[in-house]
């Protein structure tokens, strides 16, 4: 193995475990602020989602059950953040999904998602199958690696 | 262990029942199935749990307070079922309780539903489901009525204690699985779990309901699936996909 090689897995190796320690930071954060998944003000249900990290892609589901695939919107804000948005078939009122003590409607899912490593926004594919979204997006590092 | 939680009767409990098992776990299988199950059999609340252990929730219903983690039935079916993700360190002592207390009901087979989840479940066009057994005459069994076994793998979760325990006492019993999402609410997995458990139980649900009301569903189990997650993770459920190595 060349010195090279081996000096680059070394670094490869500590940027997977940075990589490894932002994801649980991130669920971390998560877990602290327990806040609704639903938002009076805005008609919006933020939908379940998984992000996936591999040596060179990043893929990301988002579960999106009852919406209008011709309204799906995914947006990328910035450098590493991507906005998504779908409506629903109908309106769902609050009490039918059993909140009984507040009045409203969900009319849309809605979340903004940080990636937890550097993606090519440029290079997203998305499709949508049995009310699934499927981002995939190429990492950035792979790219930067390569030129050196 | 067992006295860490309490089984309280408010009904008259029958003797040599089939008792069954849905808990949040992969996909919520066991949870959406259990739920259809009690809908349609009509299963009345018989017992629920009691525990300081437990977390600080209850569940209300029509203004009147249950626990979250009860028992429903009727003369031939008991079937445990939680609202909520059993919190990792609560596991092994609800299970415990659980199959002593079915022992002691003289409980004839105890059958776990749930999902085991696949990394291609978005593209699966049939969904298969499996069993695994604690004894070789439970597997024989469920072999002999056409289920597929499980042959080998990893299992995590309240199925893999119910069927340690169950060895361990030579208590028939089975953990039904059918393929599914790990991390997103799976109607369609609990509609081939209740399809697969009509083979083995001849208890027929109609999963009709499942399917056609199956977006809806997944919307409304979104923030149970959301904390199930975090449990999910805290028991390493992921290991389910890793390859096995059985040293034998």
């Amino acid at each position: 193995m060349l010195a090279d090689e081996r000096k680059r897995s070394v670094i490869d190796i500590i940027n997977e475990h940075i990589e490894e320690f932002e994801r649980w930071l991130n669920q971390f954060e998560e877990t602290l602020t327990e806040k609704p998944s639903w938002s009076k003000k805005n008609s919006a249900i933020e939908p379940l989602k998984n992000i996936t990290v591999h040596p060179k892609e990043v893929t990301m589901t988002v579960d999106l059950p009852f919406t209008k695939e011709n309204t799906l919107q995914v947006k990328p804000l910035g450098e590493n953040t991507l906005e998504i948005s779908a409506s629903t078939k109908r309106k769902i009122r609050l009490n039918e999904l059993g909140i009984k003590h507040q009045e409203g409607e969900i009319q849309k899912f809605h979340c903004h998602t940080r990636l937890p490593v550097p993606v090519q926004m440029d290079k997203m594919e998305i499709r949508f199958k049995k009310g699934i979204l499927e981002i995939r997006l190429p990492r950035k590092h792979e790219n930067r690696r390569r030129k050196q | 262990m067992g006295e860490e939680i309490n089984i309280i009767e408010k009904a008259k409990i029958p003797s040599g029942a089939t008792m069954f098992f849905g808990f949040p776990d992969a996909g919520l299988v066991g949870v959406i199935a259990a739920s259809e199950m009690i809908e349609q059999l009509k299963l009345a609340e018989v017992a629920y749990m009691d525990s300081k252990l437990l977390p600080p929730v209850i569940v209300l219903h029509e203004g009147l307070p249950h626990s979250t983690m009860r028992i429903f039935g009727d003369d031939k079916i008991l079937l445990a079922i939680s609202d909520i993700p059993v919190p990792a360190d609560l596991l092994y002592p609800m299970m415990h309780t659980l199959i002593e207390w079915g022992t002691n009901k003289k409980v004839k087979l105890m059958i776990s539903l749930s999902g085991i989840p696949v990394q291609d479940r978005q593209e699966a066009k049939e969904l298969k489901a499996f069993a695994a057994a604690s004894t070789p005459e439970a597997l024989k069994m469920a072999e002999n009525k056409g289920v597929e076994i499980l042959t080998d793998g990893y299992m995590v979760g309240p199925q893999a204690i119910m069927l340690q325990q169950c060895s361990q006492k030579g208590i028939p019993a089975l953990a039904m699985l059918a393929q599914c999402y790990l991390n997103y609410p799976d109607p369609e997995a609990a509609a081939v779990v209740l399809q697969e458990l009509e083979k083995i139980s001849g208890i027929k649900v109609n999963i009709s309901k499942l399917l056609e009301k199956g977006e809806e569903i997944r919307l409304r189990a979104r923030d149970v699936m959301k904390r199930t997650q975090q449990e999910m993770t805290n028991v390493k459920k992921g290991q389910e996909y890793d390859i096995p190595m059985y040293v034998s």
